[in-house]
């Protein structure tokens, strides 16, 4: 079949009725994600795995993927809708890829011109989706066509290649970012081992023996150590939301945005792309590349529509690019595809090469509903705005206490262990201290996923080897992944040295 | 940038490093028809974690002395919600979900902000009832109900 049939078939699945109801729960739930300060894409989804999983339990084991995976895809990219709001409203970036909106949108608003800032922003952000979504279509299957020629020697070195892109580019110090990236894949080495079946560090605890579930210790890193930081550290809404008038953005706006919307959406895919490079990086690189090429960059920072169309495009389509390593190649490339990936092992779906071969419906069907959930996006954020808007005066002291029953609802859900409960409470105070003192927490999650694929293919490869690691330097393909690693952490370091600034991804 | 805090994580975490290599050299070191067993993973990386840390500690020597930025933490609110949450994390199976989380939410929200009791029983009841009668009514799901000595 040809990848245009596939895609009708992925649109027959996205467009059945429970999976419309789905991807319009996804991206609703997404926007409001993006837009509460206190709760970012990363926690949002992990927080909605069990709940997804609960309500797809009446359908067949595929389709239940299929309509998890849609609305959890969902609330990823429509946080991406909603993180724009608060940032021009507000000031307060709803999560950290919009931070650079609020340069220019927040000026914008202040000139009175708050609606055409979100209705760019919301075009934008359609516009990328759209790109990404093609690059998606085009990108996905030639790729992981390739990828299943890959020998286990091969993924090891790809999978180092992408922990190592992470670490490079997350958080102020390298060292901290490296010794996460080991922690966690340590922790996922807890457990029953699943070649031999030997028990490792369980210390005879019965709840060890199965491993950390990585959704306990994201939910708990996540979203419960970012509740103890808005408690510890009386975070609140006490701005004042600036008015929104005219929604339409005028003539002239349109005019202005067009151009940087596209190389916004360009840019962005080809960031999100990249292992390690997230949204942020990629609006902070759109700001930077438009005001570079502006003819008059002296107005960027005093409410310049241009600011506001280029970096809100480009973040939404790397959210879209990053899809593209997850379902291709089965590497997530950022904390939030790190969740999603999650989601899909919870389910018995490995994406990788083969998601294409084995489960067409599930691989076609969440691409197509992307689509759809960019259409719902772009109807509910430009007459909605005002309501999405009223949400971010919803108080913090309820809101605090609820997201803590919300994680601990959604692992009892999962897991029926109060084992994972008090791991819940402990992941989230370490997470706070964690991250509070820069140790980025996403490459920590990504090992503890990563941990045990990655584990196996190197045992392959050195059964294969009969124990020689030099098979890794011997197979070309995998030496190349190894240095473009080594190149991937040492450029920054050096750049470092250098006394230049280095762009970092701190995805929260 | 708190020094103090990145010696002491450098200091548990090569202990954790340190561990897992020890731990590493009590397992199995072959698997059948592989010669590499199950202890590499863990000693490789053990040894990572373990070097990293010290060269975060060395770091934390060559630092100058930055000035220490007075924080002004909320303690108080955060122990209590802490206190409360491990509490309702260990006895949701024995009070059940409804009762656990009726409390949990009063202690919560009264904690956040004193006052207005009225709104926070009212959100209190509405959320632990309306998510557990959905949840296990609606959708099936399972969840502790009520302890059985209640009736």
């Amino acid at each position: 079949m040809s990848t245009v049939e596939y895609l009708l078939h992925g649109l027959g699945t996205a467009m059945q009725w429970h999976n419309l109801v789905f991807v319009f729960f996804g991206v609703l739930i997404g926007t409001v994600v993006g837009v509460l300060p206190g709760i970012g894409p990363m926690s949002g989804v992990a927080l909605l795995i069990p709940i997804t999983a609960t309500m797809t339990a009446g359908l067949s084991p595929e389709q239940a993927a299929t309509s998890s995976i849609i609305l959890l895809a969902g609330v990823y990219y429509g946080a991406m809708y909603g993180g724009s709001t608060t940032s021009i409203l507000l000031n307060t970036p709803g999560e950290s890829s919009s931070v650079v909106t609020t340069l220019d949108g927040y000026q914008m608003a202040k000139q009175g011109r708050a609606g055409a800032a979100l209705a760019i922003s919301a075009i934008g952000s359609f516009v990328a989706g759209i790109v990404s979504l093609i690059g998606l279509i085009f990108l996905a299957r030639p790729l992981s066509e390739i990828a299943i020629k890959f020998g286990p020697a091969e993924y090891f070195s790809l999978m180092v290649l992408g922990l190592l892109a992470i670490s490079g580019l997350a958080g102020k110090s390298m060292v901290k970012a490296l010794m996460m990236t080991a922690f966690g894949l340590l922790l996922a080495t807890i457990g029953i081992d699943n070649v031999s079946g030997v028990e490792r560090f369980t210390f005879g605890i019965p709840e060890l023996y199965q491993g950390l579930e990585f959704l306990t210790v994201a939910v708990g890193t996540f979203a419960v150590g970012e509740v103890f930081k808005t408690i510890l550290e009386r975070e609140g809404n006490d701005g004042k939301l600036a008015k929104i008038n005219r929604i339409m953005p005028t003539k002239q706006d349109l005019k202005d945005s067009a151009a940087p919307i596209a190389r916004g959406s360009i840019l962005g895919f080809l960031i999100g792309l990249l292992p390690g490079a997230g949204a942020i990086l990629a609006s902070f690189f759109a700001y930077i590349v438009e005001k570079k090429i502006s003819k008059n960059p002296e107005k960027f920072g005093k409410g310049a529509i241009e600011g506001v169309a280029s970096p809100e495009s480009a973040n939404n389509a790397a959210s879209g690019g990053a899809m593209i390593p997850l379902l291709s190649l089965g590497i997530p490339s950022s904390g939030t595809t790190a969740i999603l990936m999650g989601a899909f092992i919870m389910y018995n779906v490995q994406p990788g090469p083969l998601l294409f071969q084995d489960h067409p419906q599930l691989a076609w069907g969440v691409i197509a509903s992307m689509f759809v959930g960019n259409l719902m996006l772009l109807i509910l954020n430009m007459p909605l705005v005002k309501v999405f808007a009223k949400v971010i005066d919803t108080p913090t002291k309820y809101l605090i206490p609820l997201i803590i029953v919300f994680s601990v609802f959604g692992v009892y859900a999962v897991q029926y262990s109060t084992f994972d409960l008090l791991l819940i409470m402990g992941c989230g105070l370490v997470g706070y201290f964690l991250s509070k003192n820069d140790y980025p927490l996403a490459p920590m999650v990504l090992g503890l996923i990563l941990g045990p694929m990655m584990e196996n293919n190197m045992r392959r490869a050195l059964t294969i080897s009969n124990g020689d690691f030099m098979i890794f330097l011997q197979k070309p393909v995998s030496l190349i992944f190894l240095i473009i690693g080594l190149i991937w952490i040492t450029v920054p370091l050096i750049l470092k040295l250098r006394g230049k600034n280095v762009i970092i991804n701190e995805e929260g | 940038m708190n020094r103090n805090f990145d010696r002491y994580a450098g200091i548990v975490f090569f202990a954790i490093g340190t561990a897992f290599v020890i731990g590493s050299r009590s397992i199995s070191t072959s698997a059948y028809g592989s010669n590499v067993g199950a202890n590499v993973f863990p000693l490789v990386l053990g040894i990572l974690l373990a070097l990293l840390s010290i060269r975060l500690v060395y770091e934390t020597f060559r630092r100058e002395k930055t000035e220490k930025q007075k924080e002004n933490l909320d303690y108080k609110r955060f122990g209590i919600i802490f206190a409360a949450a491990v509490l309702y994390a260990y006895f949701l199976e024995d009070l059940g979900f409804v009762i656990s989380t009726f409390l949990f939410l009063m202690i919560g929200f009264q904690t956040m902000q004193r006052g207005r009791i009225w709104v926070s029983l009212i959100i209190s009841a509405a959320f632990s009832f309306g998510v557990y009668y959905l949840y296990v009514n609606v959708l099936d799901g399972s969840l502790p109900g009520f302890p059985a000595w209640l009736f």
